[in-house]
């Protein structure tokens, strides 16, 4: 339908310039789709009574038990920040690397791929990084082209390494789309794609980008050693073993949280909302005890029962709704009950600590503030894909996509274009909502491989958006670690800065397309 | 202290007061879902209420919060000119989003929600399961409550912006998010 063209494209020119003048996202998303609706209702190209279905659209969303996996993340993620558990992992790593060569640099990129993963915002997180790092990386008289690229790389990449809420939020929008679009090419039974499947298909690449970001930090250290000097060794210096055991203090309580959390969901034990679940008591905990060292006993006791309870749970037979049970049934269960109260007296213990100091209360409301952000995003998308729609949008990018030149990869070039130049006005979790349905319900339809492959396309979305963050002069992250970073950082060297791995995002790209296995193996190794 | 300032003190009031006291139910969810899991993967154990009573606090936290936060300013803006501009830019446009794209989305929503909660209330719509949480009804309707404060608060932002244009306000950010400061 021409006028219904007509009006889509009018629709998105509006909707663009709406987002410039700076209203949040998600009001400005509804607001200008239901002026359209009006406009089409006048024009008799659109029925108001489509938008009924904004009503089940909200409550399917209250509703959705994966969605909750949404706050518990952010649960997890702000109680490790404000426990400062981010910034002694950075550290101890500096304090064990930093006297190497690069070893900074290095230590910025493990610990954001490392915990940047729960948080799942860019801003936040390059705003986390470059407060805790940059001052000591200049300080040392790290090149500042070097310093602010590898802190832009780190932040942004966080996101796209399991467990993080993007990934949750993308794999939702892939399995349902994925479902119908299967069905309306005829098959019935399509494989389910959940949000596991996209967990395990971003790891390996995610790992390979961390890998290719240190050995470049690597290479540069070799061939300029004045642009990434070693840390001066401290005053008093520090034995091995108290090195080692600072690391480990720092370093392994938070990567056993994480690879807990991970583990149980790529090993198909705990759904993402469960994992997620003990992940935020598990920081809880954590934190816990990093407010009151001394004092960790109760703490340990809880972490302690929490690993025997699991243990007894698999050697004797605790569950509780049998008809008969054995003597050592009750035995088990005896031991289990005990081994709970202990862990609640960890957690009571934890829960009051990061209560006094506060931190409670900042977790909270911001794991509020980023939830509301996230579901008003959803929303108003929703209104405005029921507008697209409506007008017939689907259909002409269906149209548009299926004739491009070079089949499912030119459709696919295309895609990738328009979601790198959308990154530059939008967040991940807006082009989720708003452009991930259209496209990738139309590149399943073609049913060529790998561009019809859900993970692969999770995954290819996920990195090309993560480039788009890092790229000037629009580049999200640039912004913000403009907006964290001392004055005296030029923007030209934070824009220099980012090219080199602007260029290792773009060959993990390329290798993607060529090796679509990278991405795909895991998933099918884990669940077949 | 004009008509318009006393209105948008108010809303602002409420709206921090409610958000304030609603984040607090993210304790118990996290609780929750951590207790469910320990009781089925240990004990064997499922309990219907309890994991539905999860789905209540996570709906009711963030739906009820949402006000509270366009208040503190957590909703994502496009800042690349937002950022740039004067106060009283600043306030353009934020009245004219609070009116022209807040509005209509708040009515929108409480016009398609309300007879589903109207309906869900006239027969007390309780869960599916038998040993579930009998109050459907309530998470229906808050959508309805949410498009309320949702439409309230932008009436208040629009009365602050207005009132930073006819020069009678320094700024159209409400105390609460001056002490947010730029949260995104």
């Amino acid at each position: 339908m021409i006028a219904g063209d007509f009006l889509n494209v009018a629709l998105i020119l509006c909707l663009i310039g709406g987002l410039l003048l700076g209203f949040p996202v998600a009001f400005t998303l509804a607001g200008v789709s239901i002026i359209f609706a009006m406009i089409g209702e006048v024009f008799g190209i659109f029925s108001f009574s489509f938008l009924q279905a904004v009503a089940q659209r909200l409550n399917g969303t209250l509703q959705n038990e994966l969605l909750m996996a949404v706050p518990m993340f952010v649960f997890m993620g702000v109680m490790l920040e404000r426990s400062r558990v981010a910034e002694e992992m950075l550290e101890s790593m500096g304090r064990m690397f930093g006297t190497l060569r690069g070893g900074l640099g290095i230590s910025v990129s493990i610990v954001g791929a490392l915990l940047a993963a729960s948080t799942g915002i860019v801003g936040a997180t390059v705003v986390t990084m470059t407060l805790l790092s940059l001052p000591t990386m200049l300080k040392n008289g790290y090149d500042p082209k070097l310093a602010t690229g590898s802190i832009c790389a780190a932040g942004t990449l966080g996101q796209i390494i399991p467990p993080s809420i993007v990934l949750v939020l993308l794999g939702d929008q892939l399995s349902s789309v994925y479902q119908q679009a299967r069905m309306s090419i005829g098959d019935f039974s399509p494989q389910p794609v959940s949000v596991g499947d996209l967990f395990a298909g971003s790891l390996i690449p995610g790992l390979l980008l961390v890998g290719m970001y240190i050995s470049y930090q690597a290479f540069i250290a070799i061939i300029r050693p004045s642009s990434s000097p070693a840390l001066p060794p401290l005053e008093q210096e520090m034995s091995k073993a108290d090195l080692l055991r600072s690391l480990g203090h720092s370093l392994v309580p938070p990567i056993i949280l994480i690879v807990a959390v991970l583990g149980s969901i790529l090993a198909g034990i705990a759904t993402p909302t469960e994992a997620a679940g003990v992940g935020a008591i598990g920081a809880t905990l954590l934190a816990g005890v990093r407010l009151d060292e001394r004092h960790g006993w109760p703490i340990y006791f809880a972490g302690l029962s929490l690993i025997g309870m699991l243990v007894i749970s698999q050697v004797m037979d605790v569950r509780i709704t049998k008809q008969e049970y054995v003597a050592t049934d009750w035995i088990g269960i005896g031991i289990c009950i005990l081994l709970g109260l202990l862990l609640l007296w960890g957690i009571v213990i934890s829960l009051l600590r990061v209560w006094r100091t506060g931190i409670l209360r900042t977790v909270v409301n911001s794991t509020m503030e980023t939830t509301a952000m996230v579901f008003v995003i959803l929303f108003g998308a929703a209104i405005f894909s029921l507008v697209f729609r409506g007008f017939g949008g689907e259909a002409a990018v269906h149209h548009i996509l299926e004739n491009m030149p070079g089949g499912a990869a030119g459709a696919m070039i295309v895609v990738m274009l328009v979601m790198f130049l959308l990154g530059f006005i939008l967040d991940f979790i807006e082009i989720i909502f708003i452009v991930v349905p259209i496209v990738s319900v139309i590149l399943f339809k073609m049913d060529v491989y790998p561009f019809s492959d859900p993970v692969w396309l999770g995954v290819m979305f996920a990195i090309n958006l993560q480039t788009s963050f890092l790229t000037p002069p629009f580049g999200f992250a640039l912004f913000y670690l403009r907006g964290a970073a001392p004055a005296g950082v030029r923007t030209g060297d934070i824009y220099k800065g980012v090219i080199p791995f602007i260029l290792i995002q773009l060959t993990m790209l390329v290798l993607l397309v060529m090796f679509p296995e990278i991405a795909t193996w895991l998933p099918r190794a884990l669940f077949g | 202290m004009s008509f318009l300032e006393g209105f948008a003190r108010t809303i602002d009031r409420l709206n921090e007061t409610i958000g304030a006291t609603v984040a607090w139910l993210a304790l118990p969810m996290v609780l929750l879902q951590f207790l469910v899991v320990l009781l089925r993967y240990v004990f064997g154990y499922g309990h219907v209420a309890m994991q539905e009573s999860i789905v209540y606090l996570h709906a009711a936290g963030f739906m009820l919060g949402a006000a509270a936060v366009l208040l503190r300013g957590g909703h994502v803006r496009v800042d690349i000119f937002y950022s740039a501009r004067t106060m009283r830019g600043k306030a353009m446009t934020d009245l004219f989003g609070a009116l022209f794209f807040l509005v209509p989305m708040a009515v929108l929503i409480i016009d398609v929600s309300l007879p589903i909660a109207i309906q869900s209330w006239s027969i007390l719509e309780g869960s599916k399961e038998t040993s579930g949480i009998q109050a459907v009804f309530l998470l229906k309707s808050l959508p309805v409550a949410f498009a309320t404060l949702v439409l309230l608060q932008g009436l208040s932002m629009a009365a602050r912006a207005a009132l930073v244009l006819t020069g009678r306000l320094d700024t159209h950010l409400s105390p609460a998010a001056r002490k947010e400061g730029a949260v995104q």
